[in-house]
């Protein structure tokens, strides 16, 4: 096919599109809902993209300045610090409630007795709101009366108030994360497990694959497509972190989106860099989104 | 056949008739509908009405019964509503500056934190009150918390009730371990401290609020003054000044407490919440505290402490150095949109009139910002810290330096503050970055 009769093949699928009476409704119907989106959630974007380059503060629209926000935001070590906070607890987070999850997927993907009454009970933390449940464990690692600290202490293990310390508050931050979403993942992979039909593993057995060729090569390549849902819902999730920072470090945790809160709420002359930062968590998690679809090849669509 | 007819009749009794369903279904949306109408009608304000908004009332509530109190005097012209606001005054600040921006809002008179005029005079959302409140009137009041309302020359708002740091200790533990008196220095705190907590056994010497909050700014505050130093050349105005080797003294004391085992590393997140029990619970010497804590613990209902062993003295000083103790409180302070601005002058002025101030002061044991009034026998019955502290209250107290930008300038110092403390960063350091970063923030309010 030459260049020209691609460019024809593509010129004429369009009209053909809108020749189509039957079709060219169907495109008037959707158009509604489709303002709609572009007026809810586009041009808030558009606007917190455009307020990125001005000056302005909360109360008064200012002057274009460029990317002097962005400038100044990538020199602010709060920024950096919450970028760092932000990147170290989703990898951390997504891999741990990842594992946990697939092992505890595939311990209920059998039927026995009880069953569905402990997928009921391990959906219990999930379904608790995020802020109610930090406030629960901040208060558990208290100094006086936390239970997490006291029995720390009585291990030997750590010596210092653990909501003192910058890091030791990070790893519990992380700790409660994988609490509270290892169920929502063990759940999605559930689900794709449950999709993989049994006789595939009847045929491996008689061919003699032991247990490990047959999680290798059988289970995870047809869970490919839940893990790839699973795992880009939770790491844009953890990306966006912010209750459970705000609620579990009393302002001492710094991330991504604490720091847009700060600057933007609380602060009077930070509006720019935290509304910058807004901008950048949007681009990047746009991008990530991006990636998991088209290099990691995570099917959106039931036709492809 | 029959089986089929079976079959029929069964599913029909199982589920509702869908068009029932559709009908019960519509019939309960229309009553919640006008339920929710109903409710939100009677709710808003109406032109006679004048909104006065603040954070939750006290268990005796005293605001409510005031403001009843004042609605029968003025019944049949405009009654006042109370708004509630959130407990938190952090975001009790957010919700006013959010409806300001938004364009003035509908609330007339509020209670304002004393670190709240000066910043939104700024913006010109308040009331200027000099024409109502004159030299003559503003007299009687204390001069901190009337300074901390007064805004290049106009003054925004009227001092309702007051707070200062004070130290609380243990008179009991202190005589038992052969003290007479109360410290008077930072380093006879230290000292008495550690000598209590070993002869009697006590946990922890010294509690205070050393979190990354404002409390942390209004603890650390009290160090840097003690020792000379401060953030301000005028308190709340003038050159930055912070960067100086009496205010990195005053941090270093700070951060000596933690350091030399004084008081326990986990003040690096206490506020108030957590360090009251430690001392209401008798784990603790001393303790650094707002006024409001005596009457708690002599209510004798929530902490084991019997307030006969507590004794209250102004806060240490460096030697040769005059005692500081961070100012609190709140004032009345009215919306300069208000379309009754009469009617709310009398709202303020019946809320901080000596009447007023003297009931509440006996009956919630609130610190009246009248001087008059420290002196009344009556007042200093009910409020024995009134007697008690009442030099602390009139000599000692200082404002924070409360600007235009106060926010964020409390920011920077809430984080060099906690990072001094913790030992992050060295007092030196934490002088240097606070000089820099505060002069910014001062340069943009020119």
């Amino acid at each position: 096919m030459t260049t020209a009769s691609r460019e024809k093949k593509g010129r004429s699928r369009f009209r053909e599109e809108f020749a189509d009476p039957e079709r060219r409704t169907a495109y008037y119907m959707v158009l509604p809902s489709l303002l709609i989106i572009i007026i809810v959630a586009f041009f808030p974007i558009l606007y917190g993209i455009v307020l990125s380059l001005t000056d302005s503060t909360a109360a008064a629209f200012g002057s274009f300045i460029g990317v002097e926000n962005y400038v100044e935001m990538f020199q602010d070590p709060d920024f950096l610090e919450g970028l760092s906070n932000t990147v170290i607890f989703t990898v951390v987070s997504v891999t741990l409630e990842f594992i946990l999850g697939l092992c505890i997927a595939l311990a209920i993907n059998r039927a026995f007795r009880g069953r569905g009454l402990v997928r009921a009970a391990i959906l219990v933390p999930w379904a608790f709101p995020t802020v109610i449940s930090a406030v629960m464990w901040r208060l558990m690692f208290q100094d006086r009366i936390g239970i997490i600290q006291y029995l720390a202490n009585a291990m030997g293990i750590i010596s210092e108030p653990i909501l003192s310390d910058r890091t030791l508050l990070l790893i519990a931050a992380i700790l409660v994360d994988v609490w509270k979403t290892t169920p929502f993942m063990a759940l999605l992979l559930l689900a794709g497990l449950q999709t993989i039909p049994g006789d595939v593993y009847e045929a491996a057995r008689v061919d003699g694959a032991n247990v490990w060729q047959r999680f290798f090569q059988i289970t995870l390549p047809l869970l490919k497509g839940a893990i790839l849902v699973a795992v880009l819902f939770r790491t844009l999730d953890s990306y966006r972190v912010y209750d459970l920072f705000w609620a579990m470090g009393a302002r001492e945790l710094q991330s991504l989106s604490t720091f847009v809160y700060e600057g933007v709420r609380i602060s009077q002359l930070q509006f720019g860099p935290g509304n910058a930062a807004a901008v950048f968590i949007f681009v990047t998690a746009f991008l990530l989104a991006l990636f998991f679809i088209k290099v990691l090849g995570m099917r959106t669509s039931a036709e492809e | 056949m029959t089986n089929k007819r079976e079959g029929m009749v069964t599913t029909t009794r199982q589920k509702i008739n869908r068009r029932d369903f559709l009908k019960l279904g519509g019939a309960g949306l229309a009553g919640a509908a006008l339920l929710g109408v109903a409710g939100c009608g009677g709710g808003g304000a109406g032109s006679g009405n004048l909104i006065f908004s603040m954070g939750p009332d006290d268990p005796n509530k005293t605001v409510t019964r005031l403001i009843e109190k004042f609605n029968q005097q003025n019944k049949g012209e405009f009654q006042v509503t109370y708004r509630l606001m959130p407990a938190d005054t952090g975001q009790y600040f957010d919700k006013l500056r959010t409806e300001f921006q938004a364009g003035g809002g509908d609330i007339d008179v509020m209670g304002a934190d004393v670190i709240w005029p000066i910043q939104f005079a700024a913006q010109g959302w308040l009331k200027d009150l000099s024409e109502d409140f004159p030299e003559s009137e503003q007299q009687k009041f204390l001069p901190a918390p009337l300074a901390a309302s007064t805004y290049e020359g106009g003054v925004y708002a009227v001092p309702w009730y007051e707070d200062a740091g004070l130290l609380y200790y243990r008179k009991d533990l202190l005589e038992q371990s052969g003290f007479s008196a109360p410290p008077k220095t930072w380093d006879e705190l230290k000292e008495m401290a550690q000598t209590v907590t070993e002869q009697t056994g006590t946990p922890n010497g010294f509690v205070f609020q050393g979190a990354n909050y404002e409390g942390g700014v209004c603890n650390a505050l009290e160090y840097i003054r003690t020792h000379g130093g401060d953030v301000l050349e005028n308190v709340t105005s003038g050159k930055v000044i912070i960067d100086s080797p009496e205010a990195a003294a005053g941090l270093e004391t700070y951060h000596s407490m933690i350091a030399d085992g004084v008081a326990p590393q986990a003040v690096l997140n206490y506020t108030e919440t957590e360090s009251v029990p430690v001392f209401g619970n008798g784990e603790a010497v001393f303790l650094r505290e707002w006024p409001g804590t005596y009457g708690d613990i002599a209510g004798g209902q929530e902490y084991n402490l019997k307030i006969e062993k507590v004794g209250v003295a102004p806060i240490p000083v460096a030697p040769g150095h005059q005692s500081s103790s961070t100012l609190g409180g709140w004032t009345m302070a009215i919306n300069a949109q208000t379309d009754m601005p009469d009617e709310a002058w009398a709202f303020a002025q019946f809320m901080t009139s000596e009447e007023s101030l003297k009931w509440r002061a006996i009956e919630g044991g609130y610190i009246p910002a009248r001087k008059p009034l420290l002196d009344d026998p009556e007042v200093i019955e009910a409020t024995p810290i009134i007697g008690l502290a009442k030099e602390i209250l009139l000599d000692n107290a200082t404002s924070r330096p409360v600007t235009q930008f106060y926010g964020d300038m409390s920011l920077e110092m809430q984080e060099q503050f906690n990072a001094a403390l913790k030992g992050e960063v060295s007092p030196q350091q934490a002088v240097e970055t606070l000089q820099k970063s505060l002069s910014s923030i001062m340069q943009q309010a020119d």
